[in-house]
């Protein structure tokens, strides 16, 4: 089963068939800045540091153009990782933990969080 | 001479497939027409044709259609709209399935709005002899119509005019950054029947769809239509809430598509002589979401 793991945090999180990046960290309670969740606003869009992701169901051009994903920019709420993938968030976000009470099976490294302010560049 | 009602919105969706479900299985419109790539949709309590067409491709608004009330409102609507300095067309009868013809108007804000006096009726489910209360074959939620729409626009000021001076809309209510005359123009409510909002206006980018609204009878309606959304795993914004601007209770909530919808009940009635109300900015987050008073980032970062 492929992860995600998330630049900077130690983070990471194994894919259900089929489930995309945001679905998957938001199931082991993590949370950043997302909209909509159904491909149609382009808020949760991350950066696709390593690995490759699948879009099965269609987005709309207008929300993630050729020159985004040329640029290696994701749709996280859409973008089905079909390899390990590595995503950077957007700088002005970060990754918080919101269910502590999700994280303690099903992840292959530690489910911990840097303090804030310790995210490495 | 009027504009009667919201009659149509034209959304694009980006799978025709997951819409048809969301909007008939969990909404529970009706299919009643298709054309390549396009289905139109009703609700049951309406009596025209359709009120929603889905396009496949790409996400927002393509269009909103007003009804107007008689033929010659066409032609003074198109000086006006021409004497505001808007580009205006005229449409034929069948370039909107079973839409008469009209005028195309665009807003000072990009968005397209078509004016018709005319649709093919093809009645309620509860008919207008001896009618039931409501059909016994709902399907979901069973909205019984659409309601109406917010938009994003850059110009308010100028937006909010054309609505005014144009169409002879109403604002029921205004946000405002203050009350001074230097005060800006952040929202806008407007009607043409004897709801609080047939149209609303949002600053925000040009052409950008924010939400459009089905209406639901009640609170309890409400709560519901949130418990189908849970069972059909509907993305939910935010609700079952109340917002203090139109006093009406809502859930917010996305179509597969990720266009933004609302199940909307209750609300004041309006009428010509009512007076408008001011919301001032630092209350806003009230004035959108009146129980929590909290704005989320959702609300003005998402458009479609």
């Amino acid at each position: 089963m492929p992860t995600v793991a998330v630049e900077g945090y130690d983070v990471e999180v194994e894919i259900q068939p089929g489930e995309p990046i945001l679905g998957a960290l938001c199931r082991r309670g993590y949370t950043y800045k997302f909209g909509c969740r159904r491909g149609g606003c382009g808020v949760c869009k991350v950066l696709l540091v390593s690995g490759q992701v699948a879009y099965p169901k269609a987005v709309a051009e207008t929300v993630l153009p050729e020159s985004d994903r040329h640029d290696g920019v994701c749709l996280s709420c859409r973008a089905v990782p079909v390899t390990d993938v590595v995503i950077r968030l957007d700088a002005e976000d970060q990754l918080r933990r919101i269910g502590i009470f999700l994280l303690d099976s099903g992840i292959k490294s530690a489910p911990g969080l840097p303090a804030k302010g310790t995210k490495v560049e | 001479m009027s504009v009667m009602r919201l009659g149509y919105v034209h959304a694009r969706v980006t799978d025709i497939d997951d819409a048809l479900s969301h909007y008939c299985h969990t909404l529970g419109m009706q299919k009643v027409a298709e054309e390549p790539g396009k289905v139109f949709l009703k609700a049951w309590d309406e009596y025209d044709h359709h009120s929603v067409v889905l396009e496949e491709g790409g996400v927002g608004l393509v269009k909103l259609g007003y009804k107007v009330e008689r033929p010659e409102d066409i032609e003074t609507y198109e000086k006006r709209a021409q004497a505001f300095g808007a580009i205006t067309e005229r449409m034929s009868k069948g370039e909107n399935l079973a839409i008469s013809d009209g005028l195309r108007i665009v807003l000072p804000s990009d968005h397209v709005v078509e004016l018709y006096h005319e649709a093919e009726q093809t009645g309620t489910a509860t008919g207008t002899l001896n009618p039931d209360a409501w059909p016994r074959d709902l399907v979901g939620v069973g909205v019984p119509r659409i309601d109406h729409a917010l938009i994003c626009c850059e110009d308010m000021e100028t937006s909010e005019r054309f609505f005014k001076e144009v169409l002879d809309f109403r604002p029921a209510e205004r946000l405002v950054t203050d009350q001074s005359d230097d005060g800006e123009l952040i929202g806008s409510w407007l009607f043409c029947t004897n709801t609080p909002h047939d149209i609303a206006l949002i600053k925000g980018p040009n052409g950008k769809l924010h939400h459009f609204a089905f209406q639901l009878g009640d609170w309890s309606e409400i709560l519901k239509a949130g418990d189908l959304f849970a069972m059909d795993d509907v993305s939910v914004d935010i609700g079952p809430t109340r917002h203090g601007i139109t006093r009406g209770q809502t859930i917010y909530f996305f179509d597969p598509s990720g266009n933004r919808n609302e199940v909307f009940a209750g609300g004041y009635q309006t009428f010509p002589d009512f007076p408008t109300i001011t919301w001032t900015n630092e209350q806003l987050a009230k004035g959108i979401f009146y129980i929590s008073r909290e704005l989320n980032d959702r609300f003005t970062a998402v458009v479609t």
